[in-house]
Parts: C-alpha cells; structure tokens; sequence
C-alpha cells in the first residue's frame, strides 16, 4: 500500500478552524471533546492567505521518538504516521518537551496527545471546507 | 508457532509468550493492577491469577500469574473458574485491608462481591499496593531515584532512606503510572513538588509559562543530542513559532 500524506495548504487556509473543532471530536476522552492536534493561526493583519496550520509533520527522524524513554510512540507501517501507543506511556511528557514544532500536546492528567491521521482516515481532511487539507 | 486454549478458545502464539498479553489479543479480559506494558512484568499483584493445566497433568491444575507465565503448546487456560474468582476475591480482601484509602481498590473489590470489606490494617489514606510499576518504571526507564525501602509491614516505596534524591528529575512518571494514585505530588506556579524535594520548573523563555524542570531537560539533552535551552520554550509558542517560519517560507 502506498502511504498518503497529510498535506497542508495554507494560501487556501481561512483559518474557521472547523479541523480543530472536528479534531477534538474525533479524539474524545471520557465521551468529551479532546484537545485538538491541529492549530490554524489566522494571520494577524488579516491578509487573505496568509493563514497557517500547524500539525505534525510525522518526521522520518523524529525528536518525540527518540526523546521517549517507554518507547511507547510507534511508526505504523500502515499509514507512516508515528502513534502513542497509551498503555506504554507513562506520561512524562518527554516528548512534548522535545518537539521543536509544538505538535506534541500535553493534556493535564492524560496521556499527550499527537496526530496520528485518524488511523488512515483524517477527520480534518473531511471537515476542511476549503480544501486546504488533503489526504493523497 | 504453538496452540493452546484459552477458556475453551483454541488459540496461537509464539512460544514464551506470556498469557496475559495472548489473552487481551484474543479479547480474553484478565484484571491485573501491576502491569504497564512499558516495563517487564513482575508478578507483584497477583490479580491476573489464571488456573492451568494440560491433558497429560491428569486432572491436576496450578494457579498462576498471567502476565508473566509463559505459554507452552497444548497449554489449557482457565480465566473464570470458581478457584480463579475466590483466589481473586481472597487477594482483593488483603489489598483493601491494606490500601482502605484507594478508591480504584474499593471499586475492583465491589465487583468481586466485596462490599464490607471487614479487615483493616493500614492507615485510612494509605493507597500503595506495593505494585511495584513506579520504581521499575523509574529503574528501567528513567534515573532509578525510587525503590522499595525497608522489610515487611514498614515496607514502602521512596527514596533511598526516604531522604531528599539528587538522582531524580521531577518528570512525574512515576506518579502518573501509579494506577491508585498513590503518590502525592503538588505543583503551584513554577514549582513542582514530588519525594520531598522542590524543583523550579524553568518559565518559557517566550510567554513564562511554566515548561520542565531544569533536570529533566538535562537529563533529556543527553539522551538526545539536543540542547537544553531547546526545552524551555512552551507549546503554544513552539507551534506559534512554527507558523511564524512556514510564512516566511516563499510559497
């Protein structure tokens, strides 16, 4: 199987933050909504396309990895995306302290949370309504 | 590859594979309270107790420790005998006597038939059940500052000679694995208290929000490669940082 991508287009990006709020709901803790692994900076001066998202570039050499002393992040050959394996964490936060882009998020009292593409099927992708995230 | 059965269930495993982790694969659910899947099992709680046997034993059968028994073929796994549910209830009796003051104990014994547990011998807010997954967590995986200290009754889990540790980094591992909640820790503004000693969590160098102590950043650099200052900025400003440098990448 080939591995799809999350692409990220941020000229296209209107910053209505639907895949944060989309996000949250496809990672519920507790049957409530999580916190959300995506972030759409709207631009300051509110200049047309000059919005940005940030979410986790999935990184061949990652710092959340090699920061991990449970091992417990796992690239899944399935999709290529590196996921938290819970029941190895032991909540340190190492690797929330260890990414450089800010794409580990620490949840107060839960384990850390990061995008893991939905297993395959990203719900931001879905709720995007101006395309500027695409799963290919 | 080898075969046996699980509550009837004909089921395959590798050789040595312990039971525990063959039983929740095939959705056999076991109780267990020591196991953490980041470290080696030890055997500690005794809730994951399964009854075995084999077609050569003749009728005669053993309890053991699921999570580190390892599985042999024609191995004939009982998960919910009679035998298996009253050496739980008997287990969950002595756990409750000793730990009135854990809730999760409290639960785990309801479901067992235990509503008016009638022993009680540790203090009304002690929570440890001597599990054991904070110090191999903290052994086996981060800088080894907690152990079991002292013998028998007085037996207990802290700091060599319970005095203040230089070994430890206030990750909080420990008491975030504890499945009781056992371990007490209190962290107001910038600092983090935990096993006595009082660390600075160092202020993000952009908003001042509190990141990690000064420790475990040293302690990460070294496995890493990174470079201390690279840990004390907070989240929010690494992703708004981020996006700060896609925009000024030419498109």
């Amino acid at each position: 199987m080939e591995k799809k991508l999350l692409h990220v287009y941020p000229q296209r990006c209107t910053a209505c933050r639907n895949c944060e709020i989309a996000c949250s709901f496809a990672h519920p803790i507790d049957g409530k909504a999580g916190v959300a692994r995506i972030k759409a900076f709207g631009d300051k001066e509110g200049r047309v396309g000059h919005n940005q998202i940030v979410v986790c570039m999935q990184c061949e050499d990652a710092a959340c990895v090699s920061a991990c002393p449970a091992n417990a992040l796992w690239r899944n050959p399935d999709t290529g995306a590196i996921y938290l394996l819970e029941e190895r964490c032991i909540r340190c936060h190492s690797c929330v302290a260890a990414c450089p882009f800010g794409n580990m998020r620490p949840q107060a009292d839960e384990f850390p949370s990061k995008c893991d593409v939905c297993g395959g099927d990203p719900a931001c992708v879905k709720f995007c309504p101006a395309n500027a995230l695409e799963y290919k | 590859m080898i075969e046996l059965t699980i509550d009837g269930k004909r089921v395959q495993a590798r050789k040595g594979e312990h039971l525990l982790a063959i039983a929740r694969r095939e959705g056999v659910e076991i109780p267990t309270l020591c196991h953490h899947e980041a470290v080696e099992p030890s055997g500690a709680c005794r809730m994951c107790m399964v009854e075995v046997t084999r077609p050569d034993w003749e009728g005669w059968s053993k309890l053991v420790t699921a999570c580190n028994f390892p599985a042999e073929e024609d191995l004939i796994v009982r998960t919910r005998t009679d035998k298996v549910m009253q050496t739980r209830k008997e287990i969950l009796e002595l756990l409750i006597a000793r730990t009135p003051g854990s809730q999760l104990i409290a639960e785990m014994a309801r479901e067992y038939g235990l509503d008016h547990p009638t022993l009680t011998v540790g203090e009304l807010s002690e929570k440890c059940i001597l599990c054991d997954i904070c110090t191999r967590v903290c052994q086996n995986l981060v800088t080894g500052a907690i152990s079991r200290i002292n013998r028998g009754v007085e037996k207990e889990v802290n700091t060599p000679f319970a005095e203040v540790s230089d070994v430890c980094i206030g990750c909080l591992a420990c008491a975030k694995s504890c499945p009781t909640d056992a371990i007490e820790f209190k962290q107001v503004g910038l600092e983090r208290t935990i096993w006595g000693r009082t660390f600075d969590l160092v202020p993000c160098t952009q908003c001042g929000a509190p990141t990690l102590p000064k420790e475990q950043a040293e302690w990460l650099s070294e496995r890493t490669g990174m470079k201390v200052e690279e840990y004390f900025v907070c989240v929010k400003c690494k992703a708004a940082q981020t996006a700060r440098t896609y925009e000024n990448i030419a498109w």
